[in-house]
């Protein structure tokens, strides 16, 4: 008679595998053969762009690309990611009402930092073209585009970020030969450099993060929100004056 | 199929899981799937490291390390250890745990959530329940009155 165990039913028999013992390493098997190569082929697919640090470019100062007027009673600083569903979010939902009344009617100025994250694997071919498009005057022009239709150039979309970037800027008007020796020679990769040195250097560990006067303020803002910081770091900024 | 089948299998999905987001905090993986957005805020939030490692990373290990005491338990050699219903349980159970405290920053410090790391949230509390479910059953063989039988 076979030694049975308290446990030998649930576990299964000692010695010979049951069918139903066989059908589990199956099926464990299986998920871990499908999960295993599910995970390596999105982690070796082909990467677009290289996004390394080029510790051999001349350095820069930090600088972005501002939109409002010089005489604006506040400067706020965006640090962006031109392929951040959050950034994309807030340039298309928000951006708009901060444009018609806070921009246009001179009460803020806004700072556009390049802060491209590694972790994404387009975006510094987008913050690449964007600049190159500032070259031609159509910066903000074609980060609306860009944040726009994220979806079409970002790393689960395309392995060729340059050739769709290229479309919207055609679409734009742009200049193309001078547009495209731009991105191709990385005019500006010295410069995005710097902006993301200079995110790093202020501690700042998330995209869309904002600086009104001297407070950071991370993640998604509606335009609610953004306004009242705004109103507050006017009063602060009108506190301190008095002193 | 069995509880500590069941739990080598939920346990496998959530080692998928982490592996996922650990593979894009660790920059091999481009884009995360996330309808929402929220993954990005969240895995770029100051509480995506913990002790220095980015919590994807402990939750591989945390997975693996459940996903091999349940294989064993399904071998005959383990299929009488006292011990492992108990630190099944104990193991899922400070899971359970780790996971609320998760969610909990989530809704209430970054106000993003990431669909994944809910998912993982599942995944160990269906985890911590097989494991009560496969402690009890243990315990009901383990007593006198199933050792003599009628």
């Amino acid at each position: 008679m076979a030694k049975t165990t308290p446990n030998s039913g649930r576990a299964g028999t000692r010695g010979a595998k049951s069918p139903a013992k066989r059908g589990f390493y199956i099926v464990i098997l299986i998920v871990a053969v499908l999960g295993i190569g599910g995970l390596s082929y999105m982690a070796t697919s082909p990467r677009a762009g290289a996004n390394q640090w080029d510790s051999t470019l001349p350095k820069l100062t930090a600088m972005g690309h501002v939109e409002g007027s010089d005489s604006a009673r506040l400067e706020v600083l965006e640090f962006a990611d031109f392929e951040c569903p959050v950034c994309g979010q807030f340039a298309t939902l928000t951006e708009p009402d901060i444009r018609t009344h806070l921009i246009d009617s001179g009460v803020i100025r806004m700072r556009f930092m390049d802060f491209p994250l590694n972790i994404h694997r387009n975006t510094w071919n987008a913050h690449r073209a964007a600049w190159c498009a500032g070259d031609q005057g159509r910066f903000w022009q074609l980060h609306d585009v860009l944040f726009n239709q994220q979806d079409k150039w970002n790393g689960e979309a395309t392995g060729n970020p340059d050739g769709v970037i290229a479309d919207y800027a055609k679409a734009l008007g742009l200049n193309m030969d001078q547009f495209n020796k731009c991105v191709s020679d990385r005019k500006y990769q010295a410069q995005l450099q710097a902006n993301e040195q200079e995110a790093e250097r202020r501690g700042i560990n998330q995209t869309p993060t904002f600086v009104f006067g001297t407070k950071v303020v991370p993640g998604y803002l509606t335009y609610d929100q953004f306004k009242a910081e705004v109103e507050q770091a006017l009063a602060r900024q009108a506190g301190s004056g008095k002193q | 199929m069995t509880w500590r089948m069941g739990l080598a299998l939920v346990a496998l999905c959530g080692l998928l899981i982490a592996s996922y987001i650990a593979l894009h905090d660790l920059g091999y993986i481009g884009t995360i799937a996330c309808g929402t957005g929220g993954c990005e805020t969240v895995q770029t939030s100051r509480w995506a490291t913990f002790l220095g490692i980015k919590v994807a990373v402990w939750g591989v290990a945390y997975y693996l390390l459940v996903f091999a005491l349940a294989m064993a338990s399904t071998t005959a050699s383990f299929a009488d250890a006292r011990w492992l219903p108990p630190a099944m349980v104990g193991l899922t159970g400070w899971g359970v745990a780790f996971s609320a405290w998760l969610t909990y920053l989530e809704l209430f410090r970054i106000h993003a959530i990431c669909r994944w790391c809910v998912g993982s949230a599942g995944v160990v509390t269906l985890l911590f329940v097989l494991a009560l479910l496969d402690w009890r059953m243990a315990r009901r063989l383990n007593s006198p009155g199933a050792r003599t039988g009628p």
